[in-house]
């Protein structure tokens, strides 16, 4: 009985122990890590956007665009980017779940009409060498200028007009569909991001 | 065993993972690049001597009955540390490491130091033989990284090394080269060891 008292008493200690230095370093570090964060999105928010001169992490407005399989609500968050007080572009992030492994998160800017100014891959786990080529410069270019109106949401292995990835067809194919879904989303929610600054606060 | 000969054993004789193939999962799965694999080398090296720190500092302390627990929630601790440090000071490598930090916790290297050493010696020897295994496994890495690289991708540390006409050898930097990445080192290195004997 008393040796069974001090395996209790000695693991509950280095429990306890590790705990308390987890908390410290926790605490510490959570400054810095929310700091980059929020550097990584505004980074990403001044690769896609037009020139602002507000903050356009500060001026956001989120939108639900459903409900996931346990039927929670699920948002969009729409950054503006405002130049002179007036709207001079918008920026928001699609998720392509079809890629070839994982998720691909994009930040999309485009200008109040739609047409799009910049794209940025946040986040994928795609093939290196192979599909992690949508993140190469020459890819997220093609899409500037782009709107629903002037371009075949495809890559030319579909019929489109986006060049794909010699290897790897599959990366591309779900970032341009992931980005026309986001314009057709702005499109039928144009007037509920153009209402006046303020909006949600993050 | 003397200290320098407990630092040195590990970083060739004992070497983790060319020798005693332990750890393989992140050797195989981090090192697409030659700073992945010092990034993951490091922190693992962290981990482990400051586990055997404690281990060995308590090893009178700590029941064998549940020692294995302990030498757990010690280990884990070490890891969440390092997870959270890296994400706070470099960011770009914790997000090229990502879910292979908090794995460091079931890298057999480390348990295997602190129950087979750092339960049964001083502090002192215990650190230094933390610090040789680590330094050794971040040997291993980072020439696993820096093959599969420079063949891979045709950069060293994302410097192109071969002129732009290089076609790169991409199965180095897929999951199967890894493994003959590793298959040819370790031939190459039995081969030393042939000779020196």
């Amino acid at each position: 009985m008393k040796e069974m008292l001090r395996l209790v008493l000695v693991l509950t200690l280095i429990a306890a122990g590790a705990g308390l230095i987890l908390s410290l370093v926790e605490g510490a570090t959570r400054a810095p890590i929310a700091e980059q964060r929020r550097q990584e999105t505004l980074r990403a928010l001044s690769a896609v956007l037009p020139p602002t001169d507000n903050s356009p992490d500060e001026d956001t407005v989120s939108l639900i665009t459903g409900k996931d399989r346990r039927g929670r609500t699920l948002t969009r968050t729409f950054f503006r980017g405002r130049q002179a007080g007036e709207l001079s572009g918008v920026a928001f992030t699609v998720v392509a779940p079809d890629g070839y492994s994982g998720n691909i998160a994009i930040m999309v800017g485009i200008d109040p009409q739609g047409t799009v100014v910049g794209v940025e891959i946040l986040n994928h786990a795609e093939t290196p060498g192979l599909g992690d080529k949508i993140t190469q410069p020459w890819f997220k270019q093609m899409f500037k200028g782009r709107s629903l109106k002037n371009a075949d949401w495809r890559v030319k292995k579909d019929g489109g007009e986006f060049d794909q990835i010699t290897g790897a067809t599959i990366s591309p194919r779900a970032v341009v569909g992931a980005i026309h879904d986001g314009l057709e989303f702005y499109k039928a929610h144009r007037d509920e991001l153009l209402v006046p600054a303020g909006g949600d606060q993050p | 065993m003397s200290l320098v000969k407990g630092f040195t054993k590990g970083l060739w004789r004992e070497n983790a993972v060319f020798r005693l193939l332990l750890g393989l999962c992140p050797a195989l799965a981090v090192t697409t690049s030659a700073v992945n694999g010092l990034g993951m080398g490091f922190a693992t090296t962290f981990v482990l001597v400051c586990s055997n720190i404690v281990v060995a500092s308590l090893r009178k302390v700590i029941p064998a009955r549940v020692r294995i627990p302990s030498f757990i929630v010690i280990i884990a601790s070490f890891v969440t540390v390092v997870q959270l440090c890296m994400e706070a000071y470099f960011y770009d490598l914790h997000k090229a490491l990502g879910i292979f930090i908090p794995l460091i916790v079931v890298n057999c290297l480390i348990l295997g130091r602190a129950e087979a050493y750092a339960s049964r010696n001083p502090l002192l020897p215990s650190v230094i033989d933390g610090a040789g295994m680590g330094l050794g496994f971040t040997l291993a890495l980072f020439v696993l990284g820096s093959v599969r690289e420079l063949f891979g991708v045709g950069t060293l540390f994302g410097v192109a090394v071969f002129g732009a006409g290089y076609q790169p050898l991409i199965l180095l930097i897929l999951p199967p080269g890894a493994f003959i990445v590793m298959g040819l080192l370790l031939a190459g290195m039995n081969r030393i060891e042939e000779f020196r004997k």
